[in-house]
């Protein structure tokens, strides 16, 4: 039969791809319906993906449950970005506010693996003084957490990922050397290197999630290209090929192409599983806990979809904050042409990073801070930057498109601030499942502008100074999205305590990028999978003290890990 | 020819070469035995055991072979992936190959007497080194960061032309050994001929070891046998050291072992690294890709290289009282 990934569920029957086997399938325990599993997860990207490895590592049952496709990297990814879309969440959304978001690639992710599987694999850890910016920085909100316990996460992280980064990074408190080595630069970190020498600035390579050397069954990096629209050599640590696959030795359940529509609450007030469609039908799965990761859209999304008569403000609502708080990163860029080839398409898109401006608090006329990165933008999306941002069309962007060879950019990741203005809310719309859509409304504030601002005259020094011509400003542009269910350690300011448990449902957990109080000026997958682990050691310590349901341990041992290339779809 | 398929054919030319030669150079030589021994016969007996010293420096000889081998495939295949863009990338097949060639001849030769165009070729091959070594030391420090591990991993790799170095100071030892054949004791400047070797090789163990270090640790030791050529060589060396400082007139059993075990990892080196190359996306299907990419194959028998310089110093050692 066809193995169309999009349209027919591959991880049933007790089996799942494997992902490192063309072809190849590992086994998979199942659970049934009407079994309440310990904990059911709704999405499989860098929070539900990692938290459902820990957990099933653990002992618990876990079925973790995407919407998009569980792709076979090695198969079905084609270096070609149209094709590639297809691991873009596009479902209907309304975007509006001041500087209404572009949804639907750098920020969203439909698959098992989640936008893991076409992040740019940036790893980095936040600046300690972020975790607490309202105390010791005077912006946005606390984190109930500590940078301490959070630097011992992030190494977890690193080690599970075999992060690839410099021998010594130039920034932050001491951490332990990366796992593997930093990938060679490329013409267009090189021009990044040059620009903060030039400038007086600290530079290094970008720590990626992208391994410089074997890995099991992964290979290393071919330094293809394509990182942002799925990685077809498994070099890249996306959940799909590193958390997933031990979450399936241990025992999880992974559902694909399995979109969450509500999460039902009992007449104790309590969750008691959630509402599913698959193939063509809306199924219940029992639970005695539901952890929502679905990042900072549809998780309010279905939390705001959930409201009964007794939540009637949507689950875990209390404070009003559900959906509020919306952050974006900023990805302003200047971009320019040197007159050698740069070619700068090849490899990692961000090979070279610097961080001066997240750990420099002088020189500053905003709060925050920012990263800038090397840049490798596909054809495709250069002629969209190209046609859209630098408003060219016709001779002009055939012309202009003739320099791809010689194009070299800087981008930031830039800390945009909370405010409650910005948020997700449900429209009158509704989906091809008949659930309402979410309305994305989102501003720039004064103090992100001024950052904007701030950046981009600083990169064009930078890049004049590496030797570019002709430069141009790519003003308006964002990527990570975090916020939306903050987590602090007061009930009436916040939607989850630190260990992601909501404060109004105890057995419903939020655990992705929407904890976020802040959203610091790195790329969050590493924390966002830090937090991960660290909940899932905190709900082991909890159901070890009796304070979630003892019984909800699974008795039964996990299953074996071995692959069993040889089974054929049915 | 176009200057791409010259580049093919000459990459290609010195790696099938390289492996002849490395062949030959491994391959036991009893069949001209008779011939060679009449020669001997022939000249002049003067010196104690000239017999000794002249097979002590056709060990030699095979070892600055070894290590010619291994850096005319070396370099082959690095400076082909360098798309030989600087005409003096050439230089070191050139230089290696002849270098080869006369270690070959000198295997083959019995006559105790240094050859002149023998000597001349292995200084030009100490010479090559230590202006490769300057060429390698300047693509390093020319790129953006300067000395800095980025460079060091993935410039021209710093201690690569120090094989031919030692090649070159391997052979031109060798002739000094057979120079003095007939003397009362093979020397060299006035130094005892085989503890100035065995310090020599221990060096370039050092050398070569430091070198596999540095990129072992560039692929993060991520396979655990990439700790041998880090810990097994640096032991040798210091057992060769310490032959060299007080080993007259003894046997060395322990480090004549050693040797051995090092010949042996070099070669096995190359099985390793093999099976590296397999792990890179496509394995050996993608061969054309993955040889470049993977591990550098003729890199390791540098090792089995010094370790038969070892073994000659050893064997000399043994047979003169006090060399």
């Amino acid at each position: 039969m066809y193995d169309d990934a999009l349209h027919m569920p591959r991880a049933r029957q007790g089996q799942a791809p494997d992902v490192f086997r063309p072809g190849g399938w590992v086994p998979m325990r199942e659970y049934r319906n009407d079994e309440p599993v310990d904990f059911v997860i709704v999405g499989t990207g860098a929070g539900g993906g990692t938290l459902a490895c820990k957990l099933a590592e653990y002992g618990f049952s876990v079925v973790a449950f995407d919407a998009g496709p569980y792709f076979r990297p090695l198969e079905d990814f084609a270096s070609d970005e149209a094709e590639q879309t297809k691991l873009y969440w596009t479902d209907d959304r309304i975007v509006d506010g001041a500087n209404p978001l572009q949804l639907g690639s750098n920020n969203s992710g439909k698959a098992v693996g989640g936008s893991t599987v076409h992040f740019a694999m940036v790893s980095l850890r936040f600046r300690p003084e972020w975790f607490k910016s309202r105390t010791v920085l005077g912006y946005g909100a606390d984190w109930p957490l500590d940078w301490r316990e959070m630097w011992d996460y992030y190494t977890e992280v690193e080690q599970a990922l075999k992060i690839s980064g410099p021998v010594t990074y130039p920034w932050g408190p001491p951490r332990p050397r990366y796992p593997y080595r930093a990938h060679p630069l490329n013409a267009a970190a090189r021009a990044l290197a040059k620009g903060c020498e030039a400038l007086g600035i600290d530079w290094t390579e970008t720590p990626l999630a992208t391994i410089s050397a074997p890995r099991g069954l992964a290979h290393p990096c071919v330094y293809r290209g394509f990182c942002v629209t799925g990685c077809s050599t498994n070099a890249k640590q996306s959940a799909l090929v590193t958390w997933i696959p031990r979450a399936l030795a241990a025992g999880a359940e992974i559902r694909d192409l399995a979109m969450v529509g509500r999460i039902e609450v009992d007449d104790n007030g309590l969750v008691s599983g959630v509402h599913y469609h698959r193939d063509d039908g809306w199924h219940f799965q029992r639970a005695r806990n539901v952890v929502v990761a679905g990042y900072a859209i549809e998780t309010p999304r279905l939390l705001l979809n959930s409201a009964t008569d007794r939540y009637r403000d949507g689950l875990a609502n209390s404070s009003g904050l559900v959906g509020k708080n919306l952050m974006t990163q900023s990805n302003q860029a200047v971009w320019g042409v040197m007159d050698d080839e740069v070619r700068s398409y090849k490899g990692p898109p961000s090979l070279a990073i610097t961080e001066h401006w997240n750990y420099a608090d002088k020189g500053k006329d905003f709060f925050g801070g920012y990263a800038y990165m090397s840049q490798g933008p596909l054809p495709q999306l250069w002629a969209n930057t190209q046609a859209s941002a630098h408003g060219l069309w016709g001779g002009p962007l055939v012309e202009e498109m003739k320099n791809y060879n010689h194009v070299v950019g800087l981008k930031i990741v830039g800390e945009m601030l909370p405010q409650e203005t910005s948020r997700v809310t449900l429209a009158d719309e509704v989906d091809q499942y008949g659930l309402r859509i979410p309305r994305v409304t989102y501003s720039w504030c004064d103090n992100d502008k001024r950052l904007i601002d701030h950046s981009l005259k600083f990169m064009s020094r930078a890049l004049q100074a590496a030797g570019a011509k002709d430069l141009w400003i790519q003003e308006d542009d964002t990527c990570h999205l975090n916020g939306t269910a903050r987590m602090g350690d007061d009930a009436g300011t916040s939607v989850v305590n630190a260990d992601c448990r909501s404060w109004d449902i105890p057995n419903l957990w939020i655990c992705d990028g929407s904890v976020f109080p802040t959203v610091g000026g790195v790329n969050p997958s590493l924390t966002i999978q830090a937090i991960a682990c660290r909940t899932a050691d905190r709900i082991r310590a909890m159901a070890r003290r009796g304070e979630l349901n003892r019984s909800a341990r699974r008795s039964s041992a996990p299953i074996s890990a071995t692959t069993d290339a040889t089974a054929s779809t049915a | 020819m176009s200057r791409a398929v010259e580049r093919d054919v000459l990459a290609g030319a010195g790696l099938a070469l390289s492996v002849l030669a490395a062949a030959a150079v491994l391959a036991p030589k009893a069949g001209s035995s008779r011939i060679r021994s009449q020669r001997i016969a022939a000249l002049p007996r003067s010196g104690p055991q000239p017999r000794t010293a002249v097979r002590a420096a056709r060990r030699l000889n095979g070892a600055a072979g070894m290590l010619a081998a291994s850096v005319l495939a070396d370099s082959s295949v690095e400076h082909y992936r360098g798309s030989f863009k600087n005409r003096a990338m050439y230089t070191p097949l050139v230089v290696s190959a002849l270098t080869l060639a006369t270690s070959l001849h000198g295997t083959s030769d019995m006559r105790p007497l240094a050859h002149r165009l023998r000597d001349g070729c292995y200084l030009l091959a100490a010479a090559t080194g230590l202006l490769g070594t300057g060429f390698h030391f300047y693509n390093v420090t020319k790129k953006v960061g300067g000395f800095s591990w980025q460079n060091l991993f993935y410039g021209a790799p710093l201690g690569a032309p120090m094989a031919i170095l030692l090649s070159g100071l391997l052979g031109f030892c060798s002739e000094r050994v057979r120079e003095t054949a007939r003397s009362p004791r093979p020397e060299m400047f006035g130094l005892p001929a085989a503890r100035t070797i065995a310090a020599v090789t221990g060096a370039g163990l050092l050398g070569t070891s430091g070198e596999a270090g540095l990129l072992h640790f560039r692929g993060a030791f991520h396979n655990p046998f990439m700790a041998v050529p880090v810990t097994l060589p640096p032991i040798g060396a210091a057992l060769l050291f310490n032959a060299a400082a007080r080993g007259q007139g003894r046997a060395h059993p322990f480090t004549r072992a050693w040797m051995w075990l090092l010949t042996a990892m070099g070669l096995a080196g190359v099985g390793f690294h093999a099976y590296g190359v397999s792990r890179n996306m496509g394995g050996w299907r993608n061969w054309s890709q993955n040889v470049l990419n993977g591990p550098p194959l003729p890199a390791p028998p540098s090792f089995t290289g010094l370790a038969l310089a070892g073994l000659a110093a050893l064997g000399l050692m043994r047979e003169h009282r006090d060399a």
